[in-house]
């Protein structure tokens, strides 16, 4: 369905004649005409208003009774007025009511000075008190979850946090439990609110009944400020506030509202990852590895060390980049790389190479779609991607075009996916084979492009399966698919990219605005970094390199075998997030230098890094990063760098200087500048056109620019069959990587291994939940706590990617790929922590 | 049981964090009696939208449990594939099911208006004193709002059965009765056989 | 007897509960009738005709409301209010235990009026036997052809479910029933949109009280002009009229609309005990205000209920005798609201816990005059404030009570605090005093 077009309507309020939009709300609009309607309850990004503080009452012309505004639309002609006696009786009566039960300990609570309550008694309240019974008293504040402090005395239920989890993060584990004056805010059975998205209600919070343990009693309204930037913690990029005190510190993180990005929501990462900012582990100052072991150094041996071994080894330098890597410190790194050391071999791309034309392909404006055009699509097609883990805004995005606009959702993942719940059609595939399954959709969809037999069985899928979901998608209006990186991993990536592709062409997106695809990396600068230039065969705006270069895979096998002698890692660690974990370990040991940038020293680095440059954190960092959905983005710096860190753009910059590649650049911004003018389809791009909401590229004129770029045609390739046995699938976490790690609040949502596995097989194997077992594949094997799961597809077994211990890269090559799963020796049953690892579709609730 | 009213539950507890957050079971991992389970798939066949079997499906597990205890409501959950948390604010919403334990069988004395006007509050109260001397057990006895039986009042409802018009005299009998589980005050219960009201008789 | 059995007419039929019984005395021939030989519109046109107001307590044409019921194909439903809670009322239980048929029969009518496939009946939960018969009627009227597929052979299909309810009066305002059907908390909706348009799953929704449904046979059956031969004026048919308190023969009896409430009270129920007389009474469940005996003369209608400055409501008269004082009812009122809120909305919430509050320092003598002025405008600010009707419910009653018997309100306020200083004194007095007395000066 298309965006709504809305007419305008005049209306009279308190005697002014103002216009908005039809079916605006009275509270909305009144703001047109500079009239303020107070209320506690109505607050539309959580949907429907609910009408429960009464704190926005109306009088309007015809209508005996008042009227809430907040759920009164306008209409032609009407005529309000929010100031007669009747309205202020009843605004003083309401303020009074409230304050009935709330106590008067503004003083010491963290909301003072920004709290609705005070501000709404103060300016619309009768200025007294006549309630002189004892108030409700209660212990406080009492711990809601780690991150969540609850004050009930202070609570004046209005809702606000209960629809947030209801209706929104639909993770529905918040509610009011009892009734009448005996209402209050929990969970069931005194459980912990712990889910992706808890943090919000603390800023729905329009009393100080909800506090952030993390930011409880450290600062006043009168000490702080704001500063905005964008969240680098994964590709959401979600629009951030920094709160921050005397320029060095990060007290907290509030959202920022885009509707083109995050709709004002944060998850929790977000939210509470600042924490790591100002971790005691962080690395502060340049290490070189000394007798084994890392050791700090000056900036002034640490670059001379860089730049000796990068010289050295030349063209026979590699370099990845992944993590927050900001589009100029990619561009930067293209540069250094390419210009200084002569060397193609660049990549960021965990999941396996795409060739230059597919990348440009999908970067094409006409196939790409925004994010806010989920708001308003026909159909989501969510393929081998789990969005509260790995995109976590997106999920809240979907989740609400299904509720509040009715888009069917359909689900084609390997793992049960948490929007099953909200799916008119579900696929499960074997894990690995997405291009079987994107194949068998394509040709459910009647692609002309496919082709190959026993698709279905090659996917490791039902066949009505597919044909529902085909079913569910057949002339569809507007679609979006939101892929996943995951669905084109290893080997065979480029050819589940071309299925995916045939899909896309099959429903038609190219040729309706509102739809196209948003690719879900697994790094969260992904496309930025890409279109910067670190990609093998690809200069600065997708434009064909002179030379064709190595991909991640052939890199790790180059170093190993010694063709390749240096690697530069920019914010990534391989033995963390790229698959094959034993081919990199090997790849690592051989390299004769392994220089990174990191704001941790990770497992990789610990083992192997020759030299170590501290990396800026989220708030320290200036630069852009590109979303998704092409948006570019400008990261703010926020607070001073932290000990000796120094910006990357800087570093890099001298050492390309060092190898004889020097840019004359002073400032990221003029890196910025430089990146525009080697990328055609940015050309003219300014700071100040990106603002602080951002720009899509694909939106401006420049877009044109990103040259030709056929669909492609032909017949898709025949997808290989399945191996035998149980078939493992690596799925990431939202907690398993470092920001949750080096966060003292966020520490105990890290999760242990687990392997998910159908009721069927655990029972053929012998296990139950809770057992420990041992995953094991071609000699390598990992530890890992059972959990059953009603949803898993027998033949298919899923461990986490990305723990710190027990990592499933050490069993992936991002193929379908069997595996053993057998008792651990001494794996007694131990209680599984669920809080950890949530069950796949449990965290939806009743719709 | 404990008054609500003194001693609102809940509020004063902080949440217990070595708990797991309350997700929807995941029907593999939950164990629940047939006939519950039976009874919850049927209730939830009945409506267009299996939600609305939240009530029946609560009272059958109170029946099997006999109170809506974490674990029936947990059991619930799984069938229904809803959080516990639904539940619960459900569950906790309505005076019929008992969410706290110590009893599966009910006496409620209405003490409404109506009732009010004609005795109820010492009737309740010789009521509550017998069972305080016969230490009575397991039954959930409070005071309760109109029950819909003015006719009949001051009145009772003993697991549904409705009994009356009570006198303070009656107090002994009916918590022995109760006690005893047999039928309390026979020929005085609205659907007995023949039951008239005194001045109709 | 100024009685009037049209409703009622049969109860005394032993096994009337039973299809066999009740067809046997001309049941279900309305329901084929509407089913098969009178289009939806006819059926409308009917109701409407037959001037049928609501009996649940707000009263409003049953007709009409069913004729807001968009036509069209889409998903519709009928809910039948049996959430009986208001106190004082007790009449739908009676219809329901001894005729239940007729209920069914008054559904499958209200359906085929809104068009709707699927019926529920939302029983309080505290009508266990109740419900259990109902459960058996809809049973036999389903092996009968008379709900389900193609109902009496026509081509309307009717499911019909009895749904029952947990405990909780706020449940009987109808989008809290429907949220409460819908398997939530029953916490009443915004309005609009009201239910008609968007009601039970977002779908149309027409929802009639029991007494209201029960009613519908006899007008299809004899027409909307012997309907309203019934009556008066705007006040059409027969009602059956809860009567309870302090009256000789509290019971359910049946009456044109019309007749004195004087002739309710003292002819057929009874009037006060030997020796009392009527100090007040609620003429339409606890939520209506007082009138005092002034009033006693006035027409039973929906009318002249309004006109003296209460309501009709659901038909129950709750008569109070000049030995009740009047504070512990107020306190007993408001204890009930308070306990009933849902706790949705501010004013209902905060104002009815204020009240009870108020009115427990009162009763123990804590309060003065000035609590009295305090608790009378609390009633103001909760009036038309609130989401729903609940706390206007408690307010206006409470009001009422206030401005019929502040003279009793304020002699209870200084008697009581009077008594309290008498009780504290003398513990002094003898105490402290005399301790004071022994130990002689210093």
């Amino acid at each position: 369905m298309a965006r709504p077009e809305l007419k305008q309507v005049t209306f009279e309020i308190d005697g002014r004649e103002i216009s908005a939009a039809e079916g605006t709300m009275l509270v909305d609009a009144a703001k047109n005409g500079d009239v303020e309607i107070p209320f506690f309850c109505y607050e539309p990004k959580l949907g429907a208003p609910v009408g429960a503080c009464r704190m926005c009452l109306v009088e309007i012309e015809g209508v005996p009774k008042l009227q809430t505004s907040c759920s009164t639309p306008i209409r032609d002609g009407m005529v309000v007025n929010t100031t007669s006696e009747r309205v202020k009786k009843a605004q003083e009566a309401v303020v009074e009511f409230l304050l009935v039960n709330h106590p008067l300990d503004c003083p010491v609570c963290d909301k003072g000075g920004e709290c609705p309550l005070q501000d709404i008694s103060y300016g619309w309240g009768g200025g007294k008190s006549r309630f002189i019974e004892p108030k409700r008293h209660f212990r406080k504040p009492l711990e809601l979850s780690p991150l969540v402090a609850i004050d009930r005395e202070r609570c004046i239920l209005c809702y606000r946090c209960v629809r947030f989890s209801q209706e929104i993060a639909e993770d529905y584990q918040l509610v009011f439990l009892e009734r009448g004056d005996h209402t209050y805010v929990g969970t069931h059975d005194g459980r912990p609110y712990v889910a992706p998205f808890s943090g919000n209600i603390l800023e729905l919070c329009p009393v100080g009944a909800l506090t952030s343990t993390a930011y409880r009693f450290r600062a006043r309204p009168w000490d702080i400020e704001q500063a905005g930037s964008v969240c680098t913690l994964c590709p959401s990029q979600c629009n951030l506030s920094f709160t921050i005190r005397d320029d060095a510190k990060v007290l907290r993180v509030l959202a920022r509202d885009n509707h083109e990005v995050d709709d004002g929501w944060l998850c929790d990462k977000g939210r509470f990852g600042y924490e790591a900012i100002h971790s005691p582990e962080r690395v502060r100052a340049p290490m070189v590895r000394d007798g084994g072991t890392l050791r700090e150094v000056s900036w002034d041996r640490a670059l001379a060390d860089a730049a000796g071994a990068l010289k050295k080894a030349g063209a026979h330098t590699a370099a990845l980049a992944g993590g927050a890597t900001t589009n100029e410190e990619a561009f930067l790194l293209a540069h250094l790389l390419r210009e200084g050391l002569g060397s193609p071999h660049l990549d960021s791309r965990a999941g396996g190479a795409l060739s230059p034309e597919q990348l440009r392909v999908l970067a094409r404006p006409d196939l790409s779609a925004r994010v806010s055009d989920i708001d308003h699509a026909d159909v989501v097609l969510v393929v081998e991607t789990e969005l509260v883990d790995e995109s976590p805004i997106l999920d809240l995005r979907v989740r609400k075009a299904a509720r509040r606009n009715g888009a069917k959702v359909v689900t084609l993942t390997s793992r049960p996916s948490s929007l099953d719940r909200n799916a008119d059609a579900t696929v499960r595939f074997a894990p690995g084979a997405a291009e079987a399954a994107l194949s068998a959709l394509a040709s459910e969809l009647g692609s002309p492009r496919a082709s190959g037999s026993r698709l279905h069985s090659r996917a490791g899928a039902e066949p009505g399966m597919i044909g529902t979901a085909a079913e569910a998608m057949r002339d569809a209006g507007d679609v979006v698919i939101l892929w996943g990186e995951r669905a084109a991993q290893g080997a065979r990536a480029g050819q589940a990219v071309d299925a995916l592709l045939a899909v896309a062409a099959a429903l038609g997106v190219a040729d309706k605005p509102e739809s196209g695809l948003i690719e879900v990396p697994t790094e969260t600068n992904a496309r930025g970094i890409r279109e910067a230039g670190v990609a093998p065969g690809l200069a600065p705006g997708l434009t064909e390199a002179p030379h064709e270069g190595m991909g991640a895979a052939a890199t790790a096998d180059a170093l190993s075998a010694g063709d390749l002698s240096a690697l530069l890692l920019l914010n990534t660690d391989p033995l963390a997030g790229y698959p094959e974990r034993g081919a990199w370990e090997a790849a690592l040991e051989s390299a004769t230098s392994v220089v990174a940038f990191s704001e941790f020293v990770t497992p990789g680095l610990e083992e192997h890094a020759t030299v170590v440059f501290p990396s800026e954190s989220n708030a320290e960092r200036e630069g852009t990063v590109t979303h998704p959905d092409g948006r570019i983005q400008r990261v703010r710096q926020a607070i001073g760098l932290q000990g000796e860190v120094r910006s990357g753009w800087r570093v890099l910059a001298e050492l390309a200087e060092r190898c004889g590649a020097g840019l004359d650049v002073l400032s990221a911004p003029q890196v910025f500048a430089a990146m525009v003018a080697a990328t055609p389809f940015l050309e003219g791009l300014t700071l100040e056109e990106v603002g602080g909401l951002g720009v899509r590229w694909a939106d401006r004129d420049s877009a044109a620019r990103l040259g030709e770029a056929a669909m492609p045609d032909g017949a898709l390739e025949q997808p290989p069959e399945l191996p035998e046995g149980l078939r493992l699938g690596a799925v990431p976490s939202l907690w398993a990587g470092p920001e949750a790690q080096h966060s003292p609040s966020l520490r105990f949502l890290v999760p242990e291994q687990r392997a998910e596995l159908a009721p069927v097989d655990a029972h053929r194997i012998g296990v139950s939940s809770g057992d420990e077992v041992e995953v094991s594949a071609e000699g390598n094997s990992v530890r890992a706590k059972v959990a059953l799961r009603h949803g898993v597809q027998p033949g298919s077994v899923f461990l986490l990617a990305g723990t710190a211990r027990d990592n499933a890269t050490a069993l992936t090559d991002g193929v379908p790929r069997s595996v053993e799963v057998r008792r651990a020796a001494g794996g007694d049953r131990v209680p599984l922590a669920a809080a950890a690892a949530p069950a796949p579709g449990a965290e939806t609730p009743p719709t | 049981m404990a008054d609500r009213r003194l001693f609102p539950l809940g509020w004063d507890a902080a949440n217990d964090l070595e708990k797991d957050p309350g997700l929807v079971p995941d029907p593999a991992e939950v164990e629940l009696p047939d006939a519950l389970r039976t009874a919850i798939v049927a209730a939830m066949a009945r409506y267009p939208d299996s939600h609305s079997a939240a009530l029946p499906a609560l009272a059958s597990a109170q029946k099997v449990h006999g109170w809506c205890s974490p674990l029936a409501i947990h059991q619930t959950a799984a069938v229904m594939q809803v959080t516990p948390a639904y539940l619960s604010s459900v569950a906790t919403f309505y005076d019929m099911l008992r969410t706290e334990p110590g009893a599966d069988r009910y006496v409620f004395v209405c003490t409404s208006v109506a009732c009010h006007l004609r005795n109820a509050k010492a009737v309740y109260d010789a009521i509550a004193e017998e069972a305080r001397d016969q230490d009575l057990q397991g039954v959930d006895l409070r005071e309760f709002e109109c029950l819909g039986a003015c006719d009949m009042a001051p009145m009772a409802s003993i697991d549904g059965r409705y009994v009356g018009p009570l006198e303070e005299s009656d107090a002994h009998e009916l918590v022995s009765a109760v006690k005893e589980k047999r039928e309390v005050l026979p020929g005085r219960g609205l659907d007995d056989p023949g039951y008239r009201l005194p001045w109709n008789a | 007897m100024p009685e009037t059995k049209v409703l009622t007419a049969n109860l005394h039929e032993p096994d009337l509960h039973k299809l066999e019984t009740y067809e046997r005395l001309g049941g279900y021939a309305s329901a084929r009738k509407a089913a098969l030989d009178m289009p939806q519109d006819k059926v409308l046109e009917e109701l409407e005709a037959s001037g049928l107001r609501g009996r649940g307590g707000a009263g409003f044409s049953m007709g009409k409301k069913a004729s807001f019921i968009p036509k069209g194909a889409m998903d519709k439903y009928l809910c039948c209010n049996a959430d009986e809670s208001e106190p004082g009322t007790f009449k739908d239980r009676l219809l329901m235990q001894k005729n239940p048929h007729l209920l069914v029969e008054g559904c499958i009518i209200g359906a085929i009026a809104a068009g709707a496939n699927k019926a529920f009946i939302f029983i309080r939960g505290e009508y266990e036997v109740q419900a259990t018969i109902l459960d058996a009627a809809v049973e036999e009227a389903r092996s009968a052809g008379y709900l389900g597929p193609g109902i009496f052979g026509s081509d309307f299909d009717l499911d019909l479910v009895v749904h029952r309810g947990q405990g909780a009066y706020i449940c009987g305002e109808e989008s809290a029933l429907l949220d409460a059907l819908e398997g939530k908390r029953g916490n009443p909706r915004l309005k609009p949109p009201f239910p008609a348009n968007q009601g039970l799953y977002q779908g149309p929704t027409l929802i009639n009280n029991v007494e209201t449904l029960c009613n519908t046979p006899a007008i299809i059956e004899k027409g909307a002009d012997w309907f309203k031969g019934m009556g008066v004026d705007k006040s059409t048919g027969t009602k059956l009229v809860s009567v309870s308190g302090n009256v000789k023969r509290p019971g359910n009896y049946e009456i044109e609309l019309g007749v004195s409430v004087r002739e309710i009270i003292f002819d057929i129920a009874g009037g006060p005990h030997e020796g009392r007389e009527v100090k007040a009474f609620f003429p339409g469940g606890s939520s209506a205000p007082v009138l005092t005996a002034d009033s006693l003369d006035e027409p039973y209608t929906f009318e002249a209920m309004a006109e003296a400055g209460s309501m009709l409501g659901s038909g129950a008269i709750i008569v109070v005798d000049d030995a009740q004082p009047i504070v512990p009812l107020a306190l007993r009122l408001a204890e009930f609201y308070r306990h009933e809120s849902c706790g949705k909305c501010v004013p209902c919430r905060e104002g009815t816990n204020w009240t009870v509050k108020t009115l427990e320092r009162i009763e123990e003598g804590e309060a003065t005059p000035m609590d009295l002025e305090i608790m009378s405008e609390v009633q103001e600010n909760i009036i038309g404030n609130c989401l729903c009707v609940l706390g206007d419910s408690m307010a206006m009653p409470i009001g009422s009570m206030i401005k019929h018997f502040r003279g009793e309100f304020e002699e209870h306020i200084e008697g009581a605090r009077a008594d309290k200083d008498r009780e504290a004194m003398p513990a002094f007095g003898a105490g402290e005093l005399a301790a004071a007395a022994e130990a002689g000066p210093t």
